[in-house]
């Protein structure tokens, strides 16, 4: 055993200092977002995230001290539970929006999908450490991709054509750090191009064609789809170098902008707090990137090594589109901005993953 | 166990992760910079543009006072009931309710808010225009079941009632086609400007400056805050030259007399319009704030015209009103001095055809003065086929009638002088010697409007000088500089006429009303009233027996033209009574309005009807103008189906 006191020594202050500071600015953001100025007080909304924020910091200590290598070893069953749990909301999850993606726990609207990103990244870090030979093997990927394209599956069939593309991004990191061939991954990069009018014909829906074609020339429907692109791209504009400041966003906080709290909480940011808060918030996600990658770097093993990747490729991208597409610059996906955006399933499961993160480094030199 | 030559493909590995998000992290950075600083000023307008909005404001009317600075039309503030949708939980029971509250049909108010549909669901939607008390009671004490129900004050145009409607006309929402005009280039769609009278003449001065509540509102429209209001500056306040009480007097003059018909007094000194009034009447207050089809159809449908102003847009056959201005010429042209006397002896015979005077002749041997006094016909048949059609003509037009007054007010229509150039042009025929004597008692084609023959009264009684008439005496802007006086128009002509002839015309006048003539009824002791009476036929004596019985009311219309005092004049004008039979019914009329400008003059109480109480007297014992019993008025046959073809005869 191992004296958990001294592992404390061995946290990653400015990593978890950073992935803070930036929940706190979500935090300070929902707030302006849900701000009623008629009432002029704020939204429930916020008082819910707070309490989910709590609750996230919580589940980022109990993976930190819980040992990332007892979750490895039971990786199969952690992904195999969430799996089910994907499986009961499409039975009998509730419906919100025309989808069906939550599971009603008592006042508290769970969703397992932003949960199966965490054991995906177990499940798959794990198969790939334990089978000694990396992604090299066409049959190890072809397993791996198996394992990775059920869980899209449960997921797509919801419909949430976003949260399942958020998992592509695991399997390709891990499999990437894990000697994945340059010569497959261009094939891969191939297949891709060659299937993208294939799948724009018969997988897409047509709204989700529509939001393409409206991202390509969004002044043809100003008032429809291409409305929430275009107010979206105005609200950054119009904040200009400095922002118009707290609670003073027009767009946000008259609703012209779409959904400010959630998938365009980044918009507000560029609003009221300007090209500035841009750069500082662009710089801090940008740190707690690279500095994840070096914990990847310094992992004891290669479980740590590939979970770490797998769970910071997943935030990345994540990270990457959804800010792209609050300046109005990315097809209109309902995809959240990990440790910013308004949804509590979303922050507990970001801070959880940033506590295995720190997990990993934490115990890079014990045995 | 990580074996050594794996680490360093792993450290490579993580090492192009870095790189490569590091670089898609500085490419997101740069378009930030493009959208947020670049493009900056853009965006920020589009923003701007998104939620700020402009509501209107309706800018008062400037009031209008009478010269003596009694305040004649102002505004109040009218409350109209409107229904605000997004307000609404129930918009249908909204919708029953308030037609229950107000009294009017369900079907009126879903009419209303239908007619609002495409409005934002933020913005009312009015139901009533200018509710009345009682609608406002009801909807004030359910003010908790109509939370959608919005009470809004409004300024609207207050006018008295029953007191110069056609002078002030009345105001309306501008139309299509007047946006298009370019004198309504700076109007804004669905504002009021003036549509008729002084309304629409002074629409500029009188319209103000809109303004403009500018407010936030969010993506669904509703208003958040306002930002800024642009007070509605009012329209120029503007003294007018009416005396009220005189034109009072008028308007109750025809009601007590029981006729429909037009009055106008002039100030001869300078063409100032002390009073204009035309009966019936409508009541402007009903256009202030949108008025109803019913009212307007009815108005349009009224066979006596009530918007039809008769001083202006009535066109009449002056009658022996017209003989001033035969006298004028005859004097003028030298064809005969004031102590030419012509022999009546009952009536004369021209061109082949007998002529009567009429039943109160023979008068005789007979001078000017006297037969302006007895309206002698034969006199005027000699002075007329004397003058010829063409110099009465060149008299009467240089007098006024037959020309556009040029009053300031809209729709003024012109009468007939004939010629013989006219009639050629007009039928392309030659004129017949013996039209000249039919119009030279003011018969025949001649045919005036009340407005010019007080303009003919006018320029006699000043000496000559024809002014324009005018309503406006004096603006002011509000800006603190007080009341400006507003330039009156240039005279439209001076006609030289010798100090005889005036002293002729004048003495004539003056015994019509002083002496044993026919408007003996406007006599006032002690301010020499001068004057003519007139009566126009309606229908010839022929027609009427035609006509036999009908609906139409063929009595004739009676004409009394004035001046007083004599000597240097200070009003001058005309009554038209619209079937009053005679001229003389006329008389009181006028006699009503010219004591009342001299008792206010002179600080006296205001006069009574001359006649209230008395039994109605008896008419003269003459039609003063009949021509012959029997007889087509008109002479030479050819002429008669023209004449009714140009319809100036009883048709206004």
């Amino acid at each position: 055993m191992f004296d958990e006191r001294r592992l404390q020594h061995h946290i990653d202050w400015p990593l978890l200092t950073a992935v803070l500071a930036l929940a706190g600015i979500g935090l300070v953001m929902i707030y302006s977002a849900t701000w009623n100025p008629i009432a002029a007080q704020v939204g429930g909304r916020f008082w819910t995230h707070l309490y989910a924020f709590g609750i996230g910091v919580g589940a980022l200590f109990v993976c930190l001290f819980l040992d990332y290598r007892r979750l490895c070893e039971n990786s199969l069953f952690i992904y195999l539970g969430v799996a089910a749990a994907l499986i009961y909301v499409l039975v009998a999850g509730s419906t919100q929006g025309g989808a069906q993606r939550w599971i009603a726990l008592g006042g508290f609207n769970l969703q397992p999908s932003e949960f199966m990103k965490i054991a995906l990244a177990l499940a798959l870090a794990t198969y790939f450490a334990e089978n000694n030979r990396g992604a090299q093997n066409y049959k190890d990927l072809a397993i791996a991709g198996g394992i990775a394209g059920f869980a899209f599956l449960l997921i797509y069939k919801q419909p949430d054509l976003g949260t399942a593309v958020t998992l592509l991004p695991i399997l390709f990191g891990i499999a990437f750090v894990a000697g994945l061939r340059l010569k497959l991954l261009a094939i891969i990069a191939l297949v891709a191009i060659v299937m993208a009018p294939i799948g724009w014909m018969f997988a897409l829906k047509p709204y989700q064609k529509e939001r393409i074609q409206t991202f390509l020339d969004p002044e043809k429907d100003s008032r429809g789809a291409g409305y929430q692109q275009l107010q979206a791209r105005i609200s950054v504009g119009s904040g200009g170098l400095s922002g118009k400041g707290f609670r003073h966003g027009t767009q946000g906080q008259y609703r012209f902008l779409p959904e400010p709290h959630s998938d365009f909480i980044y918009s507000v940011l560029g609003e009221e707090q300007g090209f500035l808060g841009v750069l500082g918030t662009l710089g801090l996600y940008l740190f707690v990137v690279l500095r994840t990658i070096e914990v990847a770097r310094l992992a004891k093993d290669r479980h740590g090594t590939y979970l770490v990747v797998g769970l910071i490729s997943c935030f990345t991208f994540q990270v990457l589109y959804n800010i792209t597409m609050s300046a109005g610059l990315a097809p209109v996906k309902g995809l959240t901005l990990p440790l910013m955006s308004y949804g509590g399933s979303s922050i507990i499961a970001t801070l959880a993953a940033f506590g295995l993160i720190l997990n990993v480094r934490m115990r890079r030199f014990t045995n | 166990m990580i074996i050594p030559d794996d680490r360093t493909n792993l450290n490579s590995r993580l090492t192009a992760m870095q790189v490569g998000l590091s670089a898609l992290f500085f490419v997101l950075l740069v378009s930030f910079w493009a959208i947020q600083v670049l493009q900056h000023d853009k965006f920020l307008e589009e923003a701007e543009n998104n939620h700020t909005r402009e509501i209107p404001l309706r800018a008062p009317r400037g009031a209008l006072f009478d010269r003596h600075g009694k305040v004649l039309v102002e505004n109040r503030e009218a409350l109209n009931i409107s229904l605000v949708r997004e307000q609404a939980q129930n918009l249908d029971r909204s919708m029953r309710l308030l037609a229950a509250v107000t009294g009017l049909e369900e079907r009126y108010v879903r009419d209303a808010v239908d007619r609002g549909r495409a409005l934002p669901r933020y913005q009312p939607i009015r139901v009533v225009a200018d509710a009345t008390m009682p609608q406002i009671a009801s909807v004030a004490a359910r003010r908790h079941e109509l939370g959608d129900v919005l009470l809004e004050r409004v300024p609207t145009r207050a006018y008295p009632r029953d007191f110069a409607a056609h002078l002030f006309g009345y105001v309306g929402e501008i139309s299509s086609k007047q946006l298009d005009l370019p004198a309504f280039e700076h109007v804004k769609p669905g504002s009021l400007i003036g549509q008729a009278g002084v309304e629409a003449t002074y629409n500029d001065l009188l319209m103000g400056q809109d303004g403009a509540r500018v407010v936030t509102v969010n993506s669904v429209g509703r208003e958040i805050k306002v930002l800024r209001r642009d007070e509605p500056g009012e329209g120029k306040r503007v003294q007018l030259t009416i005396d009220a009480d005189v034109q009072r007097a008028a308007e109750e003059g025809f009601r007590i007399a029981g006729y429909n018909g037009s009055a106008v007094m002039l100030d001869p000194r300078n063409g100032e319009i002390l009073a204009l009034a035309s009966v019936p009447t409508f009541d402007p207050n009903d256009f202030a704030s949108g008025i109803a089809a019913k009212t307007w159809n009815s108005l349009m449908t009224d066979p006596l015209r009530p918007l039809s102003n008769r001083a202006i847009q009535g066109r009449y056959s002056p009658g022996s009103t017209f003989k001033i201005a035969v006298a004028v010429a005859g004097l003028e042209e030298g064809v005969i001095t004031p102590d030419f006397h012509a022999f009546c002896g009952g009536g004369a015979t021209f061109y082949g055809r007998y002529f009567k005077c009429h039943s109160g002749g023979p008068h005789g041997s007979i001078s000017l003065r006297n037969a302006i006094e007895k309206s002698c016909n034969v006199y005027f048949y000699t002075v007329g086929n004397m003058l010829g059609v063409d110099r009465m003509h060149k008299w009467a037009s240089a007098l006024g009638l037959g020309e556009l007054s040029g009053i300031d007010l809209p729709s003024e229509i012109q009468g007939i002088m004939p010629s013989t150039e006219w009639k050629r042009q007009k039928f392309n025929e030659k004129w017949y010697a013996g039209e000249t004597i039919s119009v030279s008692i003011g018969q025949g084609q001649v045919s005036v409007t009340p407005i010019s023959l007080a303009v003919m009264a006018m320029t006699v009684a000043n000496g000559g000088t024809r002014y324009q008439p005018h309503l406006v005496r004096a603006i002011d802007d509000g800006n603190g500089g007080g009341w400006q006086p507003y330039p009156a128009p240039k005279p439209r002509s001076v006609v030289h006429m010798k100090q005889s002839t005036i002293d002729a015309v004048h003495d004539g006048l003056f015994l019509v009303v002083n002496g044993a003539g026919t408007a003996r009824r406007a006599q006032i002791i002690g301010y020499d009233v001068a004057g003519k009476t007139g009566t126009a036929q309606v229908i010839s004596i022929q027609g009427k027996a035609r006509a036999g019985k009908t609906t139409k009311d063929l009595r004739d219309h009676g004409f009394f033209v004035y001046f007083a005092p004599a000597k240097n004049p200070e009003v001058a004008g005309v009554v038209f009574g619209e079937h009053a039979e005679h001229g003389s019914n006329a008389a009181p009329i006028a006699k009503y309005m010219i004591e009342t400008y001299f008792a206010k003059k002179e600080g006296r109480p205001m006069p009574a009807y001359p006649e209230v109480g008395k039994n109605p007297l008896p008419l003269p014992p003459a039609e003063d103008d009949v021509i012959a019993a029997g007889e087509p008025i008109t002479v030479a046959p050819a002429v008669a189906p023209a004449a009714r073809a140009a319809g100036h005869r009883g048709g206004n």
